[in-house]
């Protein structure tokens, strides 16, 4: 939506416009694939074709009872597992009419957060990488072992955790767990501090991102974006805050929003937002109850009446909701997943009319898209 | 100016890492320490044990050839089947017990959490990697096995940065 230099026009779809096919296994971007046409340099219009990876999450949803359905459930974005099986753990639990124990909301809250950060971490070495900036790779990729190795202690598994539970967590963190998870994000903290100078303030990524693929803060909302994206654009909206789910609202933390809506902005966000997420989990650690139980038990079969229920959750990538629906069987009649991702890669074609190929990466990876998900 | 100064800082920060210490984990020789022995599951209070969900272990003399963990596999990986047993346990009058292909299973451990009887549990031992895919199915002779791995990097934490000591 940028303006074009002097001189130059889009011309009408003929001749010298030249289609693109990037992707669907083009590492530009991720398993999807962008029709892309081109005039010359410039982008003259583009059409986002997702769906490559469909694996038909809801539908197997539909077959699995409650606790079944969790293993495969976190499938759509396994470095984001304990946020895609939030809202799913929450909503069942209003269907079911379970109570969660207070101590096992604060490890919840505890886990997300570190997993929105091990979701950034990863996003951002993708963004670095696609302009260019190879310590911007290597960097994340490094600093995301700190926190892979605390839901590796806490869940028992690296990457896909299967933690959540409808009733609670799975298991109760290990003895002098808060002492290592304060010593490590106290370094990640400091790390991670160290990326505005070599990355943010970098001048090259400056000239590249700012004024590039600008939302309008109307736009946003009328397009409907969510999470990082419509924070960039001056819009205040952020699940924690206005919806506060589990013990977010006895929580010290702030929503960051930033004004300008280019891809500087939307990739300066999820940064702020680690940060963020340092603050939150460090005040989780300090009221989290010293002892208590940490999951409800459940009937190995559990039924819920004639109900149906809608949750959402912040994840990494903006709100994420499950919308549940039970006819009294143990498994669910419907499992509709709502997911930021694919609501945010509407706005790509009004991002990317009249800019230059070259910063399709820029604007792309910046509106924080991962294609498994929004596919599910 | 502001390009000038954007690029010293950069450069400036760069150059700090000279100083700070390798963060590398250097596998197979170091292997990362985890938290117990597995992870486990207690049905009395409904809560597990935190620990690395790896290969499990399965104890004959507690298992009763119930099916539960087959069953609660069934919907997730199929990786669980039930075989016969050439051995006599009291408890076990069918004699069959469960035996795990790896190539299915995605450890996510809601088969320790369905055995009522601490018959099954998992380990700390991940390398299960095998030429062939009938050397991924664990027969339970096989699975009886203590894993006997040594583990000892962990995060330390200095002035001078992480490193896996």
């Amino acid at each position: 939506m940028s303006e074009l230099p002097p001189g130059i026009k889009l011309e009408k779809e003929d001749d010298k416009i030249m289609t693109l096919n990037v992707g669907p296994q083009h590492p530009g971007s991720g398993h999807m694939r962008i029709i892309v046409k081109i005039d010359g340099d410039y982008i003259v219009s583009c059409d986002p074709d997702p769906g490559y990876v469909h694996r038909g999450e809801e539908k197997m949803a539909e077959y699995r009872n409650y606790i079944t359905n969790i293993p495969h459930l976190e499938r759509p974005v396994i470095h984001d597992s304990c946020n895609i099986l939030y809202p799913y753990c929450l909503g069942v639990e209003e269907i079911l009419g379970l109570e969660v124990p207070e101590r096992a909301k604060y490890i919840r809250v505890i886990a997300s957060e570190l997993n929105r950060c091990v979701y950034t971490l990863y996003w951002l070495a993708i963004y670095g990488i696609f302009l260019g900036h190879s310590t911007m790779f290597m960097w994340p990729t490094g600093d995301r072992e700190l926190l892979i190795d605390l839901l590796e202690k806490l869940s028992g598994a690296r990457v896909t955790h299967a933690y959540f539970i409808p009733g609670g967590v799975r298991n109760d963190m290990p003895a002098n767990f808060e002492d290592v998870c304060i010593r490590q994000i106290n370094y990640f903290e400091k790390r991670i501090k160290q990326y505005d100078s070599i990355f943010y303030s970098n001048p090259i990524l400056k000239s590249r991102t700012i004024k590039t693929g600008v939302l309008a803060q109307q736009d946003a909302i009328s397009l409907g974006a969510t999470g990082s994206v419509l924070r960039a654009s001056g819009v205040d909206f952020d699940v924690r805050k206005k919806e506060p789910y589990d013990v977010y609202d006895n929580l010290d933390f702030q929503s960051n929003t930033l004004k300008s809506g280019d891809s500087y902005a939307r990739s300066k966000i999820p940064w702020l937002d680690m940060l963020e997420s340092c603050r939150i989990i460090r005040n989780a650690l300090e009221k989290i109850p010293k002892s208590g139980s940490v999951r409800v038990k459940l009937k190995p079969n559990p039924k819920a009446g004639n109900v149906e229920t809608y949750k959402r959750v912040e994840s990494g990538r903006g709100s994420l909701g499950m919308y549940i629906i039970s006819n009294g069987k143990p498994e669910p009649y419907r499992v509709k997943i709502s997911v930021g991702s694919f609501r945010n890669l509407i706005c790509l074609p009004y991002l990317l009319k009249g800019e230059k190929l070259g910063n399709m990466p820029a604007v792309y990876w910046s509106l924080n898209y991962w294609p498994v998900e929004a596919d599910r | 100016m502001g390009t000038a100064s954007g690029i010293i800082k950069a450069l400036n920060s760069g150059i700090k890492h000279i100083a700070i210490k390798r963060f590398t984990l250097r596998y197979p020789e170091e292997k990362l320490k985890f938290v117990g022995d597995g992870y486990q599951f207690d049905p009395v209070s409904g809560v597990g044990v935190a620990g690395l969900k790896g290969r499990h272990i399965l104890f004959h003399d507690k298992c009763t050839g119930c099916q539960l963990c087959s069953i609660a596999c069934e919907g997730i990986a199929e990786a669980i089947s039930m075989v016969k047993v050439n051995e006599k346990w009291k408890q076990n009058k069918k004699s069959i017990m469960p035996q795990i292909d790896y190539g299915k299973c995605v450890f996510c451990g809601l088969c320790v959490d369905a055995c009522p009887f601490y018959a099954l549990y998992m380990t700390n031992d991940y390398e299960l990697s095998s030429f062939s895919k009938e050397g991924l199915i664990y027969t339970p002779a096989q699975l009886q096995v203590k894993p006997n791995i040594e583990q000892d990097a962990e995060i330390k934490i200095d002035d001078r940065g992480a490193t896996h000591g």
